[in-house]
């Protein structure tokens, strides 16, 4: 924007572009600092250690990738996770990320800067977050141009949304999906504007790099055939067009084929069928714009109704055996998830596992100011922007900026998609706004002696569209860039360029009055501060903890709580390194990641009944628990318990999942036991069921000898029953704060007297629990 | 959510002891006759009701069920219905009611060669105001309620056959599959009637064989409503206001546009604090402010700087100016009262 609003009217344009050009370069490489420091609170608030859950296995996997080389990573068969199955690695994971932080480690390496494969972890996000801002800047350059181009680049830089998946530490698949997303969008439209093979090339690896990276690629393959149908529809086929689909199609679906997480799903389900549709849709319709060409109009006339039957004959060919592809699979060849974007009330009546996630969950209007802040006011100025004039370009960033606002009304972690095209769109909006405004001071402090001269000047900074005019089509110039485009990209320029800037010299120069224009400007300046303060405040306050130590301010000061780190480091140090640990899902990649113990269930929750069993193991009475998890030779319990310091996110507030989780594969787990009166409570209220489950025990137990009380500070209320023994379980480590309790199961051997006595006396007995218990 | 029926007590403990009575009564002399007969006329009745759902009244409940000696050669599955509460929308009586009619008809379609298990599941419903009676004798006080009367049930007031609400969330299939688990019957397929017949289908797709060729010869010619670029851009902005106002929470949630305030049942609340819930008033509000702003901004810099009156302009972008200003500065103040941040700038340590 800067370099565009300063243009020194003495010197001659090609110095001003060059100046410009170096201004634009010299802002970029700010916007880039600026995207990587701006996520850098974490490691200076707490310290350069991974984030959360996901982020721990992704650097374990890392770890052993750059132990062990990429063939062992891709043979990889973990047997320190989902015991007693196992898991196959290397055909399960999306393996960009680890690739990109792998080769990262490596180059480095190799280069004597021995970083550690943490250290590269950690800053993997910040740094990717900088090349998605430059993504941004040439994708709506090629849109509206260079102006629009660093005004998105620089929201895109301190999105919270964004900001929110990739701050130090945060070792996640979006972290370098989000720039693969923006990078492969600017190809299909780089390929779009120039029609030239090689950036269609280039578009169909960058695809490939996005299917390695994240299972949102179907949003790109779904995204661009609906542009290219809207396209096809309201009348904008061009050559250009094919060149930017049926490539990237081909290319695209071969490359996804070979990651194995994808494989044969890449043909197979319904998600990329619309692909292949629009790809026949598409080669019948340049068939007719092929005859249209070399047929004179009357024979045309003729020729088109043959064709056309002849395509109709084979679209309903295709549709009728695409339907029946889908009616033969089971949910319509659709995902769970893509099934519940599409119906958004899905989820939540059917998959538990899905809709508990609070990621999953519908956004309400305050997310939106939260992640995308000011942003959501300056999007529909940037829409209409869009649609004077609108080229394919512009109409593929409005058709981007609709389905992923749908979507993100739907999934509020979908609201990551959403903040690229609503930076890309704000900045269309701001740049537009910016040259209007500045453009009316300019030519009203000027004078009225070279009035003409400046009107000039104002419609050519009106438009920054210059540098990227191939975007910049009317109706009428796009028939003459189509005959020119096959001249190749130099000599196109040319035509389009020239009618408009002579319409735009005939008429008026557009102005608003001076101290309006002031005004708004200074309004505009004080709503861009706003967004910053709002975006740096939430990167410091909002998304920098790491989750794994957690800090809370109070009067006496800073208080840490290092919990987490300390009892995986317990568990490492003190139990037996094949010994397996039990715990809710949540803390799986943890354990194994920093613990090195075997867990039973973990965050990629592939197998819901076995989450099902440790569920229906922590809502049984210790013995029927104690049962499940010896049958599955569990050792260790940990329980996370926040009550002594008011840590809110604790096993006992994740409980009723639990219990819903477990009940939907084991019947006798009933929801309606574990409530009173509908109401979820853990005081003197709380059902009998409640009060003797195994995660009541393991969280409270002893928990009267802190306080004499025992009350709970997150419940905010006391506990029901305060002083009971453990039968069947000891406890064997809780640490500092009382976070993290660690239970061992006690010998079976104690229990061999009441065991055979009970086998002579129930025979009845024995049938029902085994029926209550799977596993034993 | 449940809503409580007057139950009298007295009554139902007057029918309860006539019931067992009756039933220990006619256990004795029971033969297989008379369950050929009871079968007979229930497939009789069956026969004649839509979709196999056989209404009974009292007097029924007390002839195929309380009279009849156990075992039964038949289950009974009893929906328990209330006219007067079909206006209560958040039980869910007639979308069940429908649901329970659709794996009843499946049960019959799918079991139409096997005429023994055909005949062992029967699929009923009472009414309150019908039956009041017979509600107190299932003990029932709350709705929804499905009960399965198995075979060797013989007091009704057993809940053992109670359907959980867990086991009609998902409609007819799960009502099928609790049906199949406890009576080892089939009910197979869930056969849901086609949303168009038939010939309705053929109409649809003949009109659309017959309408594509125009229908392709004018977009070739450039002149559909598809190529007004306005209907896109309100399309675009209209699900733009659409999702940034969390309409989509409100369908989800089943959200009201608002609720009663619960010190003061005269005010409405329109605005609910706390960021995981909203209202659905409150929704459309702060997504129109969203919009307002952009849409006000590409007004000035699209269509008023075409303008030639100079003061008109400078009135009208001030006018815009203040609504914008006025409009952000709402939205934040909101966002704050509702989410309680207290979002603040970070000064350099030097300037304080």
């Amino acid at each position: 924007m800067a370099a565009l609003e300063s243009p020194q009217p003495g010197t001659t344009s090609a110095m001003r572009h060059a100046f410009g050009n170096v201004l634009s370069v010299l802002i970029l490489v700010l916007i880039g600092v600026l995207a990587f420091s701006i996520r850098l609170f974490s490691v200076i608030k707490y310290e350069s250690v991974i984030h959360e859950f996901d982020p721990y296995f992704n650097y374990r996997v890392t770890q052993f990738l750059s132990k062990n080389g990429i063939y062992e990573f891709w043979n990889w068969f973990d047997d320190r996770t989902w015991y007693p199955l196992g898991r196959v690695i290397g055909g399960t994971v999306y393996p960009g990320l680890t690739l990109t932080a792998g080769t990262i480690w490596w180059v480095l390496n190799s280069i004597n800067i021995p970083l550690s494969v943490e250290t590269v972890c950690v800053f993997t996000a910040p740094v990717f977050s900088a090349f998605a801002s430059w993504a941004t800047y040439l994708l709506t350059k090629e849109v509206k141009g260079s102006g629009a181009g660093l005004a998105a680049a620089a929201l895109l830089a301190m999105v919270p949304s964004y900001i929110s998946r990739s701050v130090a530490g945060s070792y996640d698949n979006e972290a370098v999906a989000i720039f693969a997303l923006i990078y492969t969008f600017y190809l299909y439209i780089k390929t779009l504007n120039t029609g030239s093979l090689f950036y269609a090339t280039l578009n169909a690896i960058a695809y490939f790099y996005m299917v390695c990276s994240w299972g949102g690629y179907t949003f790109i393959i779904n995204l661009i055939p609906m542009h290219v149908l809207l396209c096809i529809v309201t009348g904008r086929y061009s050559p250009r067009l094919y060149i930017a689909y049926a490539p990237l199609v081909v290319l695209g679906t071969l490359l996804a084929a070979l990651v194995p997480v994808v494989g044969f799903n890449a043909v197979l389900t319904s998600e990329h069928f619309a692909s292949f549709l629009v790809f026949i849709i598409i080669h019948v319709v340049a068939l007719v714009y092929y005859i249209k060409g070399i047929l004179s109009p009357k024979m045309f006339k003729v020729a088109v109704t043959l064709v056309v039957s002849i395509g109709l004959v084979v679209c309903f060919l295709v549709v009728a055996i695409l339907v029946a592809l889908v009616a033969s699979s089971p949910t319509g060849g659709w995902s769970g998830r893509s099934l519940s974007l599409l119906d958004p009330t899905y989820a939540s009546k059917y998959i538990p596992i899905i809709a508990s996630v609070s990621e999953h969950q519908p956004p309400t209007w305050p997310s939106y100011f939260m992640d995308i802040n000011v942003l959501a006011f300056l999007v529909p100025a940037g829409i209409i922007a869009c649609f004077s004039p609108l080229s394919d370009a512009s109409s593929f960033v409005v058709l981007y900026i609709v389905m992923s606002v749908y979507f993100s009304g739907v999934m509020v972690r979908l609201m990551l998609v959403l903040a690229p095209a609503a930076c890309i769109m704000s900045g269309i909006a701001l740049s537009q706004a910016f040259d209007v405004f500045t453009g009316s001071i300019k030519y009203q402090l000027g004078g009225s002696s070279n009035s003409t001269d400046d009107a000039e000047d104002t419609s050519t900074s009106n438009a920054p569209k210059d540098d990227a005019s191939a975007s910049k089509t009317d109706k009428g110039e796009e028939i003459v860039k189509e005959r020119s485009s096959k001249k190749g990209k130099k000599k196109e320029r040319e035509p389009a360029d020239k009618p408009s800037v002579k319409s735009k010299i005939k008429k008026k120069a557009l102005v608003l009055p001076l101290e309006a224009s002031i005004v708004a400007l200074l309004l505009l300046i004080m709503l861009g501060a706003f967004y910053v303060i709002h975006c740096v405040w939430a990167a410091a306050e909002a998304y920098s903890a790491p989750s794994i130590v957690l800090t809370s301010q109070s009067r006496d000061g800073l208080h840490v709580f290092d919990d987490f780190r300390e009892s995986y480091a317990w568990l490492s140090h003190n139990t037996d390194v094949d010994d397996k640990v039990a715990s809710w899902w949540d803390y799986g990649y943890q354990t194994t990641a920093m613990a090195n113990r075997t867990v039973i269930v973990d965050n990629n929750t592939w197998n819901n009944t076995h989450i099902a069993t440790v569920g229906t193991a922590m809502s049984s009475p210790e013995k029927a628990a104690w049962e499940i998890f010896n049958s599955l030779d569990v050792k260790y319990v940990l329980v996370v318990f926040g009550g002594l310091i008011g840590y809110p996110s604790d096993d006992i507030n994740k409980f009723l999942w639990m219990v819903r989780i477990g009940g939907g594969v084991f019947p006798h787990i009933k929801e309606a036991d574990y409530l009173r009166d509908g109401q979820y409570r853990i005081d003197s209220e709380a059902t009998p069921t409640m009060l003797n489950c195994l995660m009541y025990k393991l969280s409270y137990y002893r928990f009267v000898e802190t306080d004499g009380k025992a009350y709970d500070r997150v419940r905010r209320t006391e506990i029901g029953k305060k002083n009971f023994k453990l039968t069947h379980f000891e406890e064997v480590f809780t640490s500092h704060h009382w976070m993290v309790r660690i239970y061992k199961l006690k010998p079976a051997r104690n229990r061999i007297r009441g065991r055979s006595k009970k086998k002579t006396s129930s025979g009845s007995k024995s049938s029902k629990s085994a029926k209550k218990n799977p596993w034993v | 959510m449940r809503s409580t029926m007057a139950v009298n007590t007295k009554l139902i403990s007057l029918l309860f002891l006539l019931a067992t009575v009756s039933s220990v009564f006619s256990s004795s002399f029971s033969d297989s006759d008379s369950d050929s007969d009871l079968i007979n006329e229930l497939v009789s009745l069956r026969s004649n009701s839509e979709s196999g759902v056989i209404h009974l009244d009292d007097h029924g409940i007390s002839k195929f069920l309380t009279s009849a000696s156990t075992p039964r050669p038949y289950s009974i599955l009893v929906f328990f219905d209330a006219t007067q509460l079909h206006s209560k929308n958040e039980l869910r009586l007639q979308e069940l009611r429908r649901e329970f009619g659709i794996v009843s008809a499946s049960f019959l379609a799918n079991n139409n060669n096997n005429g023994s298990n055909r005949n062992k599941l029967f699929f009923c419903e009472i009414e309150f105001s019908q039956a009041q009676s017979s509600f107190q004798l299932f003990g029932v006080n709350a709705l929804p309620h499905i009960r399965l009367v198995s075979p060797l049930i013989s007091n009704l007031r057993d809940e053992s056959g109670q359907m959980d609400q867990s086991d009609y969330s998902r409609l007819a299939e799960s009502m099928a599959e609790f049906v199949e688990q406890r009576t080892k019957l089939t009910v197979g397929p869930i056969q849901r009637p086609p949303l168009l017949s038939k010939p309705q289908i053929g109409i649809i797709v003949a009109l659309i064989v017959i309408s594509t060729p125009f229908i392709i010869k004018r977009i070739l010619k450039g002149e559909t409503l598809i190529h007004d670029r306005r209907l896109w851009l309100s399309g675009a902005i209209f699900v733009y206001f659409f999702s940034v106002a969390g309409t989509m929470h409100n369908i989800i949630r089943k959200m009201p546009m608002f609720i009663q305030d619960r010190n003061d049942p005269n005010k409405l609340v329109f605005f609910y604090q706390g960021s995981g819930m909203q209202l659905g008033a409150e929704g459309f509000a702060v997504g129109f402010l969203y919009t307002v702003v952009g849409l006000l901004l590409a007004f000035v810099t699209n269509v008023l700087v075409r303008v030639k009156n100079l003061n008109a302009q400078r009135l009208i972008m001030l006018l815009a100016l203040f609504v914008s200003f006025w409009a952000v500065k709402k939205v934040v103040y909101l966002d704050n009262w509702k989410t309680g941040y207290g979002i603040h700038p970070y000064w350099p340590s030097s300037w304080r």
